[in-house]
Parts: structure tokens; sequence; C-alpha cells
């Protein structure tokens, strides 16, 4: 039932975007997207894989990783860099946009994932907010490196029906997301990274090389991080600290991937799609809107956050193992299931 | 000396201290293949330290250990795991959002490095061990709907499952009734009967007097009394160390008494 209904609905969301095609229209095909449905569809396949990398190193190998948007935002800068200022043509500076996050991602994780629990979540935090730092005040003989607070701006990548080449290729990126999970879940790697999750000591003597797996789950996670970083870049055509090191994306990765389900394959994606479309519904850029009572249009951003900060609560609580566990037919939504949510996550 | 090859493991001075407490003081003794040893000593005798030192989780701040004549002191605990030494742990350590078949099967994914599997083969596996233990029944259950007996079998069904050549258990009896200590025996017995050295820490003297052919007797960090179970244990000193000083003279006063 669920299969076929979300079949249906990505089905919808992969070839609506068609219809804005010219042949589509003179054909008379019904306009079902203009180019506010791209950009809300393009940023809900970006989280996807956002959600989805987070979840290979928080989800199953259990580290909770608060800076993986320094990975978006160097891959990013890298393609940035080397289209701006080397000049490079976008599809070959975009595969670098990946390894170099994953070669950052391999350096850092070495020391941080020493570091367990609260300690890595703080000491990842402290990484993601110092790379964008660096990468907007570092100077060389007086002139900013990455292009400073100005940011940097791109040439327009020159191509038919733009929006619907990013979104496309964004969502060949989130395809690759949940590929990989799946991938990851089945093989003997992934067994190991749940062992690690589970209880590292155990893992250890089994056999589990607990070191080198989990450097490999943080650098995995990196490259598919950095890939969107990369393809963000000259999609925005202008890229800033604001824009590619934003904070409150390390939240809402795992925001995504609680709600749908850590883990899992498809839970991260489920999330994504849910939690973007709600942030843009309070953001009021829906066609479907509404106002919120007693405030102003101009504390909305704000107020969409306490709403934001609220759903991280209850989802904590009561879900613990997200929604994509209704869709699979192992849990109903019930009174009882809250209870019991609540009793597993309180000590 | 052909009949006699090198000792399977061997422990030297093995010294481990923490702070100013050498939880494990000078330890020497051999295992060799096919033998059944037990550890015993009373609380805070350092047998867990030892197991730790033995397995990697602890490093050695003095002595040497040799694992079929090379030396293994300093090596991560995944290494030594695939050398073939598996091992379980006093507090149960299961992989809790995995069934019992699947926490099995990932012993058999990883472990020693020569019999390393495919994911189906260790599913394969882990049936084949899961039958060993008695736990075939339970093969789909979620760990959390085990009894404490049952993950005790699961304990020692993850560390067959690595294919281990030498096996060490941490209590695996402790806590158990006698029924079920019984059961555990036998479990241990099919075990070594496949070819595994076990080298075992117990509480329960039933479990060295039954299964053992060979004791050694820890207290305060050092090795008191090593031998055959029986004479070991009617051994001065160690009544001395496990029941008190006061059991010890009143049994010299009252020879009518049996021991432990």
């Amino acid at each position: 039932m669920f299969l076929i209904l979300g079949g249906i609905l990505v089905a919808y969301a992969l070839l609506a975007p068609l219809t804005s095609l010219e042949a589509a229209q003179s054909a008379n095909v019904p306009l079902l997207a203009d180019r506010l449905w791209f950009r809300i569809a393009t940023y809900i396949a970006m989280f996807i894989v956002l959600a989805s990398a987070w979840n290979i190193i928080g989800g199953i190998a259990g580290y909770a990783a608060f800076g993986n948007v320094a990975f978006f935002g160097i891959g990013a800068y890298t393609t940035g860099m080397l289209i701006a200022k080397a000049k490079w043509p976008f599809l070959a500076a975009l595969p670098l946009a990946p390894v170099v996050a994953a070669a950052f991602a391999a350096v850092v994780g070495l020391p941080l994932l020493r570091l367990r629990g609260h300690y890595f979540a703080v000491a990842s935090l402290g990484v993601g907010v110092a790379v964008g730092e660096l990468v907007q005040n570092i100077d060389y003989a007086g002139q900013p490196v990455f292009g400073g607070a100005t940011g940097l701006f791109l040439p327009i990548y020159s191509i038919e029906n733009r929006g619907l080449f990013f979104f496309y290729l964004m969502v060949l990126a989130a395809a690759l997301a949940v590929a990989v999970t799946w991938l990851v879940l089945r093989s003997r790697f992934g067994y190991g990274l749940i062992a690690i999750r589970e209880n590292e000591e155990a893992a250890a003597v089994i056999g589990v090389n607990t070191t080198a797996y989990k450097v490999a789950a943080f650098t995995l996670a990196a490259a598919l991080t950095g890939l969107t970083g990369g393809i963000f870049s000259q999609w925005n055509v202008f890229i800033n600290q604001d824009n590619t090191f934003p904070i409150e994306y390390n939240v809402q990765m795992i925001l995504m991937a609680l709600l749908g389900g850590t883990g899992t394959v498809f839970g991260p994606a489920a999330g994504a799609v849910l939690l973007q479309l709600l942030i843009q519904f309070l953001g009021g850029t829906l066609p479907i809107s509404f106002e919120i009572p007693f405030v102003s249009e101009n504390a909305r951003p704000i107020v969409a956050q306490v709403i934001l900060g609220v759903l991280l609560v209850v989802v904590v609580l009561f879900v613990p193992r997200g929604v994509i566990e209704f869709f699979g037919g192992r849990a109903r939504f019930s009174l009882a299931y809250l209870r019991r949510s609540l009793r597993e996550t309180s000590l | 000396m052909s009949a006699t090859a090198a000792p399977q493991l061997e422990l030297r001075s093995v010294t481990k201290r923490f702070g100013g407490v050498a939880a494990v003081d000078g330890v020497t003794f051999e295992v060799r293949e096919g033998e059944i040893v037990g550890i015993i000593g009373p609380n805070g005798a350092g047998k867990t330290t030892l197991l730790n030192c033995i397995s990697g989780i602890h490093r050695l701040d003095g002595g040497d250990i040799r694992w079929r004549g090379d030396s293994i002191s300093g090596m991560p605990p995944h290494r030594i795991a695939r050398l073939g030494i598996g091992r379980t742990f006093q507090i149960v350590r299961p992989f809790g959002s995995m069934t019992v078949r699947e926490n099995a099967a990932v012993g058999a994914l990883f472990g020693s490095a020569d019999a390393r599997r495919r994911p189906r083969e260790a599913f394969e596996l882990a049936d084949h061990v899961l039958e060993l233990v008695g736990l075939e029944a339970k093969a789909r259950h979620p760990v959390s709907a085990l009894t404490i007996p049952d993950r005790k079998r699961l304990e020692v069904a993850r560390a067959v499952a690595t294919r281990p050549r030498l096996l060490l258990l941490d209590e695996v009896m402790a806590g158990l009734n006698n029924v079920e200590i019984d059961a555990a025996l036998e479990m241990v017995e099919t075990v070594h009967a496949t070819g595994v050295t076990v080298l075992l820490i117990e509480h329960v003297m039933r479990v060295i007097v039954g299964v053992c052919r060979r004791a050694i007797v820890l207290d305060f960090g050092q090795v008191l009394a090593e031998g055959e179970p029986e004479s070991v244990l009617r051994d001065e000193r160690v009544i001395q160390a496990y029941l008190g000083e006061r059991y010890a003279k009143r049994r010299h006063t009252d020879p009518g008494r049996d021991g432990p």
C-alpha cells in the first residue's frame, strides 16, 4: 500500500518538472512545475543526501557528528574555487568536491573519532564552525584567499533548462546516497559499523578494526556531503560562509534522520522530504501558506526555528526509531507506542 | 621435545597497574593446545584484568604475552581476535538492535583471519553455532527477548562464531542456577570438543572441578597456586585466600569438615 503510494509520489516528483519544458508546453501538457517548485524540490533532494550521509556515521555507526556541514562547505568551496579562480569547467571541478571533503574527513577523523559520546559531538561541532570561519578569514598578501566576507561568484553554467538540470543532478546524488546506504547495510562493513554502535569493545574483540571502520564511515559521509556542496555551489552561483556553512544544517540533517529513522535505508530520505516541506511551509514559501497568529512577518523565521526545536524534542522523546517504522508495518502509531517510546528514551 | 611443541598461549610476568595498584602482578603460566584451564580467585584478584590483557583491551605495563611463540603484547584487540583468540564478557555485551542470529553472524563475518566469511556463509555458520550452544529455536528473536542464561549462551555463540583456536570465557556461569550450570557445562564441553582450547574464569567451584584439568589460582594479582583442580582446592593458601583465615583455622581444628 505505502509502497505504491510512495512510488506514485516519487514518480510525480520526478516527472512534474518535465512539464516546464517548452516541448511539453507547446503540446499543451498542463504546467505542474514552476521555478519555485524547482528550488524546493532541489533543496529536498539536497537534504536527502545530507541526511543519508549523516545516517552513515551518526545512524549506522552511532557517532553523533554535529559538524557535517563542514564537508558541505568544503565541497562547495572546492568546486567554487576551481570554477571561479582556476576557470575549470563545472563537470571537471565537481568530482574534486567529494575527494577534498573525504580527505579532510580522514585527517580530522583520526583524532576526533577517538572521542566518544558527547565529547565527539561537541568536538565535531567545533570543527564544523572552525572550517567556516577559516574559509572566510584566510588572507594571503592582504587578499582573501576564498573570497572572504564578500563570498565567491561563479559564472552561470550555460545549459538549456538549467533548473531542470540541477534538479536532476541533485536527484542523482540523492539516489546515490540512498543506494550507498543500502549497500553499506548489506555488507560486512555495515555489520561492523552496527557492532561498533551497539558496543565498541565487543566489536573489537570479534575482530572489527574499529578505528579504520569509524574513519571510513566518516569519510564516506563526507564524500557524499561534499558532492552536494559541489553541486550547490554551481547551482546557486554565489557562495559565502552563510550559505555553505550554516550551522542550522547540522541540526536539520540530524533531525531529518531521526524523524525518518536512523540506521535505515529510506528513513533519512523520508525525514528529509517531510522536514524540508515543513521548513518551507513555516517559512511561507509553499503555495499553501498560513498566517502564524500574533507573529509578524519579520519574526517568522525565528518562530520557524522554535517550532523545529520543539519538534526535535518531541521526535527524540516519542518517535525514537523514526516514522519509517510505520510504513514498513513494523509498528502502529498509537498512545501505547508513544508511552513505550517515552519509557525507552528516559532514564 | 617433538611431542611438546611451543605452548599455544604463554604469559611471562604479565603486569598491569591501575594508578598505584598492580591488578595483575607478574603472572606467568602457559596454556597448551586442546586444554581446558580454569582461573579462579576471590573478587578483585585480577582475573578479568588478566583476560583484558590477553585480548588486547589493556596494554601491559610489564611482561610479555606470546601466541604460538610470537609476542602479541601491544597488539590492538581486533588483530588479536583475528589471530584466533575469542572471548566473552562477564557482563554480556550483545548487539542489542540485532536478532540472535545476526549477533552470531557478525562474529562469523569477522573473527579469525583464515576463517572470514561472506555474509551468506556467515549466516550459515551462525545457524550451526546457535545449534551448538542450544539457541537455534530462538535464532529469530531479538536479543531483548532472551533470558539471562540465554544471553550468556549468545555471548559464547558470538565468540565461537569467530572460529577461535583459543576461547576466553569470563564467568559464563555466574548468576545461573544448578540446572542452567549443567547445561552451560555441557555447552563448554561441546565447544571444546570441536577443537577449541578453553581458558575460563569461574567463581563456581563445581565448574572448575567438573571440566578443567588444570586450575590457576589468582590472588592480589599473583598466581597463588597451579595444578589439578582437586589438589589446588585443598591447598591451604587457596582456602585462606578464598574463604578467609577464620575458616582456614576452624578447618584446621575441625578436620571432620569438608573443604569447599
